[in-house]
């Protein structure tokens, strides 16, 4: 049980965090109580997890072969990767520290699956263009059903309120899915752990993320990224719900913030308006590119220092 | 089956409609004291619809204060919450205007000269005009029962009559044998009374455009 606390505690943090994209913009404008967000996006991980999250589990155990140890080293360097990027101010995906971790430890291993691996990296491009894509798309969808139903003022604000509750549920449900290989996939590939364990231990600690620390992170990221009026903000949770479900079924983890900001840009599009500003995106560029080699540099350092011997002078 | 769900937006609807009837009431009494005041001049009736007038103004700022403590309880999401607020401080200004125009009728003693009483009639009832119909504007904004745009242009063209028989009003006052200080107070007056249909056309700008930004 013990090994397990790295990727626990990896899942919690990732709760913590991600539990902000979908729900984040809701409990920030007070649309949704964090109780009634917290909750429900704890039962959707869960669910996602249970139901869906196998074939992300299955992409990352096959990308290399793992020794407990090895398996441990993976899932500390990721969540040192996290915790690093976190300080310094970056917006980290914790699947791909989770990816370089793993890649650290196929180097060592020489064994790296560059099939599997090629896969990954074109679903990480894609992920913030799905999300551009996809907020373009629902957006327009979304905006003629709305504008076509006529509703009064207390019709389309309960309405907006009961769609954002249920995109945020689909999206802690797509969350769930996809995000939970980044947890436990490791230990599958140690063989510390079957996939119905996996998915149990991973959707769980990801819903204690989302019980104990998701707060503050849901408040602050809602108005830290761009201040989307309640329309604005059911298509962008929605179209990273999709695009995130999309990559869970493919079986690939990606970022669930990456899909967020791609269609946060696609709504700024629709808008004609900059929903994200310059210095923003270069971040996000920035951590796309260094998250997979810290992760990977962390899984080396960590596993050399593993292998360090204290020899007595002689 | 799922009213019990929005019980808050239930009575907040009520509540709306309670305060836009009561505008109601509160312009009927005021064409009533306006009417009492041309037909018979001040005296205890006058008086007694010029109290009534104020009892439905004060009754208003009541609804007004119940709908805002009602909207701070949750109802109606943030932003259309603000959007509610600023429609009805604007709506409320309206029965002030008319509150204050029977208060300087009364307070001040004034006397509407023959020559200008026909003019401030149909200044009056334009302005009423304009009243009923942002009555209807506001209640279709919250029903979605008819189109508010057409509402709009025909508010905007009664208040320009109303701001042209304004002005010829002041320029008959000016012209006449009046005494200035006679004249300053007929003048505040008329100001006053075109304040109604001015403030009417502002309303129904402020709900044109929540409807408009309500769009996506």
């Amino acid at each position: 049980m013990n090994s397990l606390l790295g990727g626990i505690f990896l899942g919690w943090s990732l709760g913590a965090n991600d539990a902000a994209n979908v729900f984040g913009s809701a409990v920030s404008s007070r649309m949704v109580k964090f109780w009634t967000a917290a909750i429900l996006a704890a039962v959707f991980v869960l669910i996602g997890a249970l139901v869906a999250g196998q074939s992300g589990i299955k992409t990352l155990e096959g990308l290399t072969n793992f020794t407990i140890n090895q398996a441990i080293i993976a899932s500390v360097a990721a969540a040192c990767t996290v915790t690093l990027m976190t300080l310094l101010g970056l917006p980290v995906s914790v699947s791909q520290a989770v990816v370089g971790a793993i890649l650290g430890i196929g180097l060592l291993n020489r064994q790296v699956n560059f099939a599997g691996l090629e896969k990954v990296v074109l679903c990480w491009v894609g992920t913030p263009v799905g999300g551009l894509v996809l907020g373009i798309i629902v957006y327009k969808l979304l905006a003629a059903t709305a504008n076509g139903m006529n509703l009064n003022i207390f019709q389309s604000d309960i309405t907006l309120r009961l769609c954002l509750i249920v995109a945020g549920s689909y999206g802690a449900y797509a969350l769930g899915a996809n995000n939970v290989a980044n947890v436990t996939a490791v230990f599958v590939g140690a063989g510390m752990l079957n996939l119905s364990a996996a998915t149990l231990i991973g959707g769980l600690s990801i819903g204690l993320g989302i019980f104990t620390f998701s707060k503050g992170v849901m408040e602050t990221v809602g108005k830290k990224l761009v201040r989307l009026d309640p329309f604005s903000a059911l298509v962008v949770v929605l179209a990273q719900a999709i695009t995130v479900h999309i990559y869970a079924l493919i079986g690939v983890p990606v970022s669930t913030s990456q899909a967020l900001i791609g269609a946060i840009l696609g709504v700024g599009i629709i808008k004609g308006v900059n929903t994200i500003r310059r210095r923003t995106l270069l971040h996000i560029f920035l951590a796309w590119f260094l998250t997979p080699f810290v992760a990977c540099l962390f899984a080396l350092s960590l596993d050399f220092a593993t292998h360090l011997r204290y020899i007595p002078g002689q | 089956m799922l009213k019990f769900l929005f019980r808050k937006e239930q009575q907040f609807q009520e509540l709306i409609t309670k305060y836009l009837d009561n505008l109601r009431r509160t312009q009927e009494h005021f064409e009533k004291a306006m009417d009492c005041y041309f037909d018979f001049g001040l005296g205890e009736n006058c008086d007694f619809l010029i109290e009534q007038t104020h009892k439905f103004e004060s009754r208003a700022d009541d609804l007004r204060n119940e709908i805002e403590e009602m909207m701070y309880s949750k109802v109606l999401i943030p932003e259309s919450r603000g959007d509610i607020l600023r429609l009805l401080e604007s709506i409320d200004l309206i029965p002030t205007h008319f509150e204050t125009v029977l208060f300087m009728i009364q307070g001040q003693k004034l006397k509407v000269p023959d020559f200008i009483t026909l003019d401030f009639r149909e200044l009056m009832r334009l302005s009423l005009e304009c009243c009923d119909l942002v009555i209807r504007q506001v209640e279709a904004y919250f029903k979605k029962s008819e189109n508010i745009k057409p509402l709009v242009s025909t508010i905007d063209s009664l208040e320009s009559r109303c701001d042209h028989i304004e002005r010829e009003i002041v320029r008959k006052i000016f012209a006449s044998d009046l005494n200035p200080f006679e004249k300053l107070q007929l003048k505040e007056l008329v100001v006053q009374m075109g304040e109604i249909s001015d403030q009417a056309d502002r309303v129904s700008r402020s709900v044109h455009i929540i409807n408009i930004k309500r769009r996506v």
